[in-house]
Formats: structure tokens, C-alpha cells, sequence
């Protein structure tokens, strides 16, 4: 059964934050919820970005998403 | 004053062509960090290695496109360009521009950034090469309160679709071209601005198989205009053309005497499929071998016209160094109608069932095309629920593994062996 839309949350959340990559693309949240659609997926991790809990990181040609505080002292 | 030595960058101004090198030295009496980028490029150059950092965070707010980060790793050498962030700016379709939005543009683009430009990247935008974070957000305020503009697409997005001149200026234009991409742009600005996919997506809209915007060899998605009956002739044109009445190719290689037009030799001879004949003093074609190749309709364009039942081809999958080299996309929907009148619906529910697909089945950073590659054409043709044609095999008996399904065998794979061995002694 999939999971709400705020435990889908909290579950990207947990993930981005025990990864050891401080970036992961769209395709590695799949597993937090494989009853979730790709495009529900990247709906959800786009509204934590408007909310603050990811960040995007963008390459130019690839974007990848991140707990903001993570991202940004790998940046510096 | 130069502020930066640069023996090496100096070098490429001593050429027979216009540099960038000279372009810069300009631009820096008014913008001062250009000297930075001459400075950081001849340390490259010295150092043999980018002094660039790739990517990073910047945007503007509730985009996740248009803006690339570009840092530089020497910035106290370099202050100049600590910050040299990419802008990504949507073209107009068709690229149709009045001289007063280029000109409110770059002035916009002189008070926000460098002033240096690229017109234009190769997805079509138009390319602000070099602002500082702080300014994101005042430029991306005017650009679309002043000037009614917007961001394209950059990163795993849908880019910024693209489109040939259509019907505005080109009567070989199969389908209206500008209606269809501002239709797509307008029906996925979600998808432009935010990230969608694991990697970039285009789609390019031509409307003849000339294919001015190169879609077949660029985009994920090509779009190009074709025909499904004949292609109509004018024979009294045709003979016009014989006696030399009419430039051929519409003047365009008049600049020398090509000597005598020649109909068997520059036109009938040149077809790829050899369908085409003179008989009784009239040029006659058979369509059904006609491949579409344009050529004898661009030699004579005012004898020969697409046919009228117009519409599309879909072909999915270009992608410029995929594993064995460029790769262009293949033909998927052999035609399709493309038209305003159902919101291009038949075109946006293959868009969506690709889509669909991709999301779920492609890699990370794998363009459609090399998903294509790696599952098979089979494959891809039996997801997105098409029929194989003839036109999908790119050469027969090429590949001795048939894989058919149970439901496509007469009598699916039981049978009786006795019988079997009745008429086939072993």
C-alpha cells in the first residue's frame, strides 16, 4: 500500500539525510515507496523544495536533490 | 589597462577570423570581471587543467531549471568570476525577434550581468554567460515582470522546446509547427522549470522532412512534418523547369553557371529510392517508395509540393554521443495528425506513455535513446503498445534472434508431437 504523502516525506527526508552521497537523483527515492509513481515521486520531492526540506543541486545537464545544510557544506 | 597577462589568449587574436578573444577585451572596458575570465582562461591554458567549479545550488525562487552554477576555484585571484552563473533565457518560437526586446534584453543582461551572450545554446535558449548569486532574483524579476520572458530548461528537465518557422514563412510546413511547440511548452511548464526525469528531455518540432531544426538528430522527442498521399505535381512547371525558365533549387546555387539544367541527372537519377521516371514527357513518381528525402521537391519547388493529407512522424531517441556515436532517433509513429483542433492530444498521450515509461524503466543520467538501446526496439514498440512496421527495421536479416510470443504463434507452443512427427519423420 503506498505510503501518505507525509510519511513519503518524512521517509525522503530520512533517506537524504543517511546517505553518504549528500546528493541523490529523483530515481533513488523510488525505493522509499515503490507504490509511488515516478511522476507522484518527483511531485513530492518538489513541493519539499518549495518547502525547504530539499534543495535542488543541478550540474547544468543533471539535477540532483539534498538536505539544503548537507549541500551546501559540500559547496564550501 | 590589461589587468591580467595574457601572451597565450593573444595569440588567437592574431588569426584571420574574429576572436573571442578581442570580443572580451571590449566588453572588459565597461565590465571589469571580463579581465578575470581572460586572466582564469590563460591560466588554464598554462595549468592545462579547467580552474572552473561545475554546478551547485543557485536558482531562482520555485524554478529548478534555467540558472547553472559556475564558480571559479581561484577567487581571490580571480574575484571577478568567484561567481560566473549561466542564465538560461527561453527563445521566442521560431526565434522571431523584434530589435526592441534584443535591445531591452541586453540591456536588462548589462545591469544583471557581464553583457557577455550566446546566441544561442544549442537546446535553442538564449545564453547570459556570467552573474553573481545576488543578482538571480532582480534579473529573473525583470526579465519576466518588464520584459513578459521566462527561464528555459536546464538539468533533468524538459528543455526548452524548439521549433522550425513553420507555416509562418515556409509552404512545405506539414502541420503548424509554432502552434504545436508553444501548445507543448505552455501544456509542461511544470516539467520545463522543475526537475522531472533522470536526466535531460527535449523535444524539437519541424515541419517538413527537411527538418530545419535538425530534431531528428537533437531531441528525445522529433516531431517532423510529412505527407500520406502523393506529392503533387505541377507538369507544366516541370517542363518549365527543362527548358531552363526556372532557376532550379529557387536560384539558391546561381551564383555560377551550373551549365544546362539537367531533370535526369540532378533530380531522377539523385532519388534515393529510384521512383521516379519521365514518361511521355511528364515526371512521374511512385509514392508508395518515396522515402521522403525532399530532394526533388527543394530542386523544384514551384513543380513539386507535399502532398495534401499532411500530419507527422514521431521518432524517439537522438542523442549526440550515445555508445556507439551520435545516434538520431528512430521512427516510432510513421504519421500521426498534429493539430490544434483535439489540443494535440494523440501527440501529448505518446509523450506522456514514453514518458511514463522512462521515469520508471531509464537510468540515471540515461537519455531515452540509450534506454531504447539497451531494452530493445521489440521491447520499446510492445510497452508503448505499437504495431512493428517494415520501416522500424533499420536492415533486415540482420539479427538471426526472432522472439515470438505465445499469442502471436498459431496454435501457441503446444502441439502435438505425434502428429507433428506423422509429417516430419526425425
Amino acid at each position: 500500500m503506498a505510503l501518505s504523502k507525509e510519511e513519503l516525506k518524512d521517509a525522503i527526508e530520512e533517506k537524504a539525510k543517511k546517505s553518504p552521497k549528500p546528493q541523490l537523483y529523483i530515481k533513488d527515492f523510488y525505493a522509499c515507496d515503490p507504490d509511488t509513481k515516478p511522476r507522484d515521486m518527483k511531485n513530492v520531492a518538489n513541493e519539499m523544495v518549495r518547502e525547504g526540506r530539499l534543495a535542488f543541486w543541478s550540474s547544468g545537464s543533471t539535477t540532483m536533490y539534498g538536505i539544503p545544510s548537507r549541500i551546501q557544506n559540500e559547496e564550501h | 589597462m590589461a589587468k591580467h597577462e595574457t601572451p597565450l589568449l593573444d595569440q588567437l587574436e592574431t588569426g584571420p577570423w574574429p576572436s573571442f578573444v578581442t570580443d572580451l577585451k571590449r566588453q572588459a572596458e565597461t565590465k571589469p570581471e571580463c579581465w578575470d575570465i581572460l586572466g582564469i582562461l590563460e591560466l588554464s591554458y598554462k595549468d592545462r587543467i579547467t580552474h572552473w567549479k561545475h554546478g551547485g545550488i543557485v536558482g531562482v525562487f520555485g524554478y529548478g531549471g534555467g540558472i547553472v552554477g559556475r564558480y571559479a576555484d581561484m577567487p581571490k585571484q580571480f574575484p571577478g568570476v568567484e561567481h560566473f552563473h549561466t542564465i538560461r533565457v527561453a527563445q521566442p518560437a521560431s526565434k522571431y525577434y523584434s530589435t526592441a526586446n534584443l535591445r531591452q534584453l541586453m540591456a536588462l543582461w548589462e545591469k544583471h550581468g557581464s553583457g557577455m551572450t550566446n546566441f544561442h545554446g544549442s537546446t535553442g535558449d538564449i545564453i547570459l554567460l556570467g552573474t553573481r548569486t545576488e543578482n538571480l532574483e532582480p534579473f529573473f524579476w525583470d526579465l519576466t515582470h518588464d520584459m513578459g520572458q521566462d527561464l528555459g530548461g536546464s538539468g533533468s528537465n524538459l528543455r526548452t522546446p524548439a521549433n522550425c518557422i513553420g507555416m509562418s514563412r515556409c509552404e512545405w510546413s506539414c502541420y503548424d509547427t509554432e502552434e504545436a511547440c508553444h501548445h507543448l511548452t505552455m501544456t509542461y511548464q511544470d516539467e520545463i522549470h522543475r526537475p522531472a526525469f533522470p536526466y535531460k528531455f527535449k523535444f524539437k518540432f519541424s515541419g517538413c522532412p527537411n527538418d530545419c531544426v535538425a530534431a531528428i538528430a537533437r531531441s528525445d522527442i522529433s516531431v517532423i512534418g510529412t505527407w500520406r498521399d502523393n506529392i503533387r505535381i505541377d507538369q507544366a512547371a516541370v517542363k518549365e523547369y527543362i527548358a531552363g525558365n526556372y532557376p532550379s533549387n529557387g536560384g539558391a546555387h546561381s551564383g555560377r553557371d551550373w551549365g544546362k539544367f539537367d531533370i535526369e541527372k540532378e533530380v531522377i537519377a539523385l532519388c534515393p529510392t529510384n521512383c521516379m521516371w519521365m514518361e511521355g514527357g511528364e515526371l512521374k513518381i511512385d509514392d508508395k517508395e518515396c522515402t521522403r528525402c525532399m530532394h526533388c521537391i527543394n530542386v523544384l519547388p514551384r513543380a513539386l509540393r507535399p502532398g495534401a493529407d499532411q500530419g507527422a512522424s514521431v521518432c524517439v531517441g537522438a542523442k549526440a554521443p550515445i555508445l556507439d556515436g551520435a545516434q538520431f532517433s528512430t521512427l516510432i509513429l510513421p504519421f500521426i495528425k498534429v493539430t490544434k483542433d483535439n489540443d494535440f492530444e494523440e501527440l501529448i498521450e505518446f509523450i506522456e506513455k514514453v514518458w511514463d515509461w522512462w521515469m520508471e524503466v531509464g537510468k540515471n543520467r540515461e537519455r531515452v535513446g540509450e534506454t531504447m538501446q539497451r531494452v530493445g526496439l521489440p521491447t520499446f514498440l510492445s510497452v508503448m503498445g505499437v504495431e512493428p512496421i517494415p520501416q522500424h527495421i533499420k536492415e533486415p536479416r540482420s539479427n538471426p534472434y526472432v522472439f515470438w510470443k505465445e499469442e502471436e504463434v498459431e496454435g501457441g507452443f503446444e502441439r502435438d508431437i505425434r502428429e507433428f512427427r506423422a509429417r516430419h519423420a526425425a
